[in-house]
């Protein structure tokens, strides 16, 4: 099995939400943080990233802008709206939940005999 | 390796919405740079870092490419719900400021539901008659052949006659036509199926109906061989006979009884279908004619020729093609069909619809005037209440609404207020479609009767919008092209726009009075021809006269003497009714729409044959009782008598009109005449005075041949009594009835009823104007009140001033008046000289009149003035009593 796993894209977008709870930015930082936190265990195409933003300005959990960045480039920002702060919160225990049960699936102790009906 | 610097002159471009894929291509770009700086960093070299920025970001096309699918499908989208939402801003703005200013809103939309209905339920009729194709296959290949005979023979292996261009020859042209057919409408006798019944009937050659293009619902067409002489008899009967009589059985074929005879039923038309004039049945016209053939009728048969053109022929070359017919044939074969032959083929609806044709076009012109001032007026109204809002629009223009967006507004409240203008008018219009009816021709009702449509709705609705713009823009760019720092500094009202608004409201107010004088004069000119018809003398009494007809069947009509015996006994009993003055009997009644046969009259010793004139006139059979019962004075000689029969010497009454045309200057007693070249001589017994066939014709030459003599099956029985009109009606039924319990009865009806039914067309058409005109009277004096009230505001401060420096009040009112004045007798001389120039077209509807004749046109100038001078008072008053202190004080 190979060390690194395909990202599942409601997966994507929960993990832009949440490099975006920290305040504004444009896609090569949230890339950057993705790939950092995650330590590159997560295969990301950094190319998908920027039809997930987009996506996810249509559907206006996030909004975005132009400005300027650090080295005075125009440069797109994106940050979180209300709306996008609630779904992260929703999305994040859904998820916890979701990898707790499969989680305790995993390391369940011995195999049960599936009881007949 | 540093990005490509956007240009600037893209930031400006920013302007109309953004730039998407610009937009997408700097994300990326950026995204990638700083990648590379990254690997840069890194320490690897500049190529290495660019290649491995972009196999990093994968596959760059195809991001690119989504991206600008993605964004752009969403600029579209959310430029659209912009849209959305901008209109139903606009709308909910519109009519929220509508409700709050309800009753302006209401005169708008009251002003144009009346322009609007008037317009939709006229245009329904003219659509129905004039603009709706027959509902034949390939209409507009059908023609009326005009001037074509059916040959008529009296016994098999005699000489056929007339010797004209018969319908069988225009059958043997080929090529030109696809098909010929002829028929006629008469009535006969229905039994067999329950209770005797009078039904039409359609006498068809077997041509028509493959010629029309229609076919049997089901059981079959007419043989060919069914359209000649002798053939056992057949009909076809329609849907709606079908099931009311059969019960929709569907068994055939069936025999019933035509006044006695039996015919089988071999078919049954598809519903809808009652061509010609709601016919139950048909039954063949044979060629040639035979005497059986005028079964159906009375006496006169008016057979009407259709043809279907083929597909490469034209109407010139079938005109072209009967004129080279008739060449071939003697002149005076020619004459008796000279008016015929200058029109020899026409399109069938444009014959069906006949003389109905100029009235419609007048009304529908009418209405089009109607509909022009219910928009001039609309506007006005529009005007004066942009006028109210000028301060509104200015500050809001103010405070940064675009232009375009504050007409927007304008011309949403404008579209809301049209709309209902059509909704009001379609509700009007099916309200009085009923009315409409009356002014179609009765051979058009089934075939295309006035219905509001789908179509109707596309035309109502297309008024509305055509109005709602054109009279909502003109007000909205006005009151937007206000100067808004005047408007906020003034407090609206004064100034260079007010002025001009004021001139432009004169002239749509002279505008609309012009056009409803024009209206008024019509109307004018239609009440005087009624009044004048009204007046005019029939020739006969109508007072106390009733009538009713009869179809002798059975033995009664077996030969002419036991007809002659039937009508004689009928007539004596009735004389024998107290209370009944005279009875007797005719074949055909003034003021009823029958078919009227004419003769050729040939008088002794007068030029006749080729290059004479040939003169002709209406036959009739009359009883001498007929004269005594309708009142109809004998100028000089006698009547004829009970004694004039067959096989007497043969003798004819005719009318004062006949003498002055065929003898003129001589005393017509004791003439001779022959009809048509044929038969024997006839003398002249007596003149009896002219009587009118119709209120609005002057009267035709009349013969009348003695009805002892020869007595058609269908017979009118007429009594004069002192009896109220029901109680005369059932004394004649009764005295029919007790002659023989059989005999069936029908058109049973006063005379006076008769006359005023004759008039219907012209009375309802006359309503129509007058009450249009009357429409337009009212919306003109809205105008005129609007506009000069609203001067009276727009100088109130000049009115002051005035009054301050000592104007009496009727000085301030005189100036008003003044106003008022100039507006209504300028739009009064301009309509004036309209009604002259539209006079010709009212020409035709007249009777009696000049379309310039003064008095009509005078009488509408003072009904529009004096109501216009009127409605300027109420704002001369209030100009009168203005209050310099409080004039002043409101500044």
């Amino acid at each position: 099995m190979s060390e690194k796993v395909d990202v599942l894209r409601g997966t994507l977008d929960l993990l832009i939400l949440k490099a975006l709870s920290w305040g504004p930015a444009h896609g090569y930082s949230v890339a950057e943080w993705i790939e950092r936190v995650t330590e590159d265990t997560l295969q990301i195409e950094e190319g998908s990233l920027y039809p997930a933003l987009h996506r996810l300005d249509e559907r206006g959990l996030i909004e975005a802008e132009w400005g300027l960045s650090g080295n005075n480039r125009r440069a797109k920002y994106y940050a979180l709206t209300v709306a996008g702060r609630q779904a992260l919160k929703a999305e994040s225990a859904t998820w916890s939940r979701y990898a707790k049960a499969v989680f305790a699936a995993l390391s369940a102790p011995a195999a049960l005999k599936p009881a007949r009906a | 390796m540093g990005a490509p610097k956007e240009p600037l002159w893209r930031r400006y471009l920013r302007f109309f919405g953004p730039d998407v894929e610009a937009d997408v291509d700097e994300e990326l770009r950026f995204h990638l740079d700083m990648k590379e700086r990254d690997y840069l960093a890194r320490g690897l070299s500049p190529e290495e870092a660019r290649a491995e920025a972009i196999r990093k970001f994968g596959d760059l096309d195809r991001h690119r490419r989504q991206l600008r699918r993605q964004d752009s499908r969403r600029l579209r989208r959310d430029r659209w719900s912009e849209r959305v939402d901008g209109w139903g801003q606009d709308l909910r703005f519109a009519l929220r400021t509508l409700w709050r200013q309800r009753g302006f809103s209401l005169a708008v939309i009251a002003t144009l539901s009346l322009g609007i209905g008037a317009t939709t339920a006229i245009f329904s009729a003219v659509d129905a008659a004039l603009l709706r194709p027959l509902p034949f296959p390939h209409p507009a290949e059908l023609v009326e052949l005009r001037a074509i005979e059916v040959p008529f023979r009296e016994e098999a292996g005699q000489e056929e006659h007339p010797s004209g261009v018969t319908i069988r020859d225009v059958g043997a042209l080929g090529g030109l036509f696809s098909g010929v057919g002829a028929y006629a409408v008469g009535g006969l006798n229905l039994s067999g199926t329950g209770n005797p019944i009078r039904t039409r009937v359609g006498v068809v050659t077997t041509g028509l109906l493959p010629t029309l293009g229609v076919r049997p619902a089901f059981g079959r067409h007419f043989h060919p061989e069914e359209g000649t002489p002798g053939q056992a008899a057949v009909a076809l009967i329609s849907h709606g006979l079908w099931r009311r009589q059969f019960g929709g059985d569907s068994a055939l074929p069936r025999s019933i009884l035509l006044n006695g005879l039996t015919y089988q039923v071999v078919g049954v038309m598809p519903p809808e279908f009652t061509f010609p004039e709601r016919v139950d049945l048909w039954i063949p016209l044979t060629v040639p004619m035979t005497p059986e053939t005028f079964e159906p009728f009375r006496g006169a048969i008016l057979k009407t020729v259709v043809a279907r053109l083929a597909p490469s022929a034209t109407l010139d070359a079938a005109r072209d093609r009967m004129r080279l017919l008739w060449g071939k044939l003697p002149a005076e074969a020619r004459d008796e069909y000279r008016a015929l032959l200058a029109d020899p083929v026409r399109p069938l609806q444009g014959s069906l619809v006949g003389n109905r044709r100029g009235p419609m076009l007048i009304l529908l012109g009418a209405t089009g005037l109607l509909l022009l001032i219910a928009c001039v007026n609309a506007t006005n109204l529009l005007l004066a209440h942009a006028a109210t809002r000028e301060r509104e629009l200015a500050v809001r223009a103010v405070l940064g609404a675009s232009r375009g967006r504050l007409v927007r507004q304008l011309l949403a409240q404008s579209l809301v207020l049209s709309v209902a203008g059509a909704m009001g008018g379609l509700a009007l219009a099916a309200g009085t479609l009923r009315a409409v009816q009356g002014l179609l021709p009765k051979e058009m009702l089934d075939i295309a009767s006035p219905h509001l449509d789908l179509r109707l709705l596309v035309f109502a609705i297309g008024l509305a919008g055509i109005t709602g713009i054109g009279f909502g823009l003109w007000p909205a760019l006005g009151a937007t092209r206000t100067d808004a720092h005047g408007a906020m500094k003034s407090g609206g009202g004064h100034g260079a726009t007010a002025a001009r608004r004021g001139r432009l409201r004169r002239t749509l107010v002279t505008t609309e009075l012009a056009l409803a004088l024009m209206l008024l004069a019509g109307a004018g000119l239609m009440l005087k021809s009624f009044v004048i018809l009204l007046d005019t003398n029939p020739g006969f009494e109508p007072e106390r006269v009733a009538a009713l007809q009869v179809v002798l069947d059975g033995s009664r009509a077996l030969s002419n003497a036991n007809r002659v015996a039937a009508v004689n006994a009928i007539a004596e009993r009735l004389r024998g009714v107290p209370g009944i003055e005279a009875a007797g009997a005719v074949n055909d009644l003034p003021m009823t729409d029958q078919v009227r046969m004419s003769i050729r009259v040939d008088a002794e010793g007068k030029p006749s044959g080729e290059g004479a004139e040939p003169k002709f006139a209406r036959w009739l059979m009359a009883s001498e009782g007929y004269f005594r019962a309708l009142g109809i004075p004998l100028i000089r000689g006698r009547l004829m008598r009970e004694t004039d029969d067959s096989l007497a010497p043969k003798i004819a009454v005719i009318n004062q009109t006949m003498a002055k045309i065929i003898w003129p200057g001589e005393d017509p007693i004791g003439k001779r005449f022959k009809s048509g070249g044929r038969g024997e001589f006839r003398t002249v017994v007596g003149i009896v005075r002219d009587v009118r066939e119709r209120m609005d014709q002057r009267p035709d030459p009349h013969t009348y041949f003695p009805i002892g003599e020869f007595t058609p099956q269908d017979v009118t029985i007429v009594a004069r009594g002192a009896l109220a009109g029901p109680d005369l009606l059932a004394a004649l039924r009764l005295a029919v009835r007790e002659t023989d319990p059989t005999q069936a009865v029908y058109n049973a009806r006063t005379l006076t009823d008769a006359m005023s039914r004759s008039l219907a067309p012209r009375r309802s058409t006359t309503l129509l104007i007058t009450a249009f005109g009357l429409l337009a009277l009212l919306l003109a004096l809205v105008g005129v009140y609007g506009v000069v009230s609203y001067t009276v505001t727009l100088r109130q401060r000049e009115l002051g001033i005035r009054a301050a420096l000592g104007a009496s009040r009727n000085n301030l009112a005189r100036l008003v008046l003044t106003e008022g004045a100039t507006v209504a007798l300028l739009g009064i001389a301009i309509g004036l000289m309209g009604a002259f120039g539209l006079s010709r077209v009212l020409r035709g509807l007249l009777y009696g009149v000049e379309p310039t004749d003064p008095t009509a046109l005078f009488a509408a100038a003072a009904v529009l003035l004096i109501p216009a001078i009127l409605a300027t008072l109420i704002p001369a008053r209030r100009a009168a009593s203005a209050d310099p202190v409080e004039v002043m004080r409101s500044e």
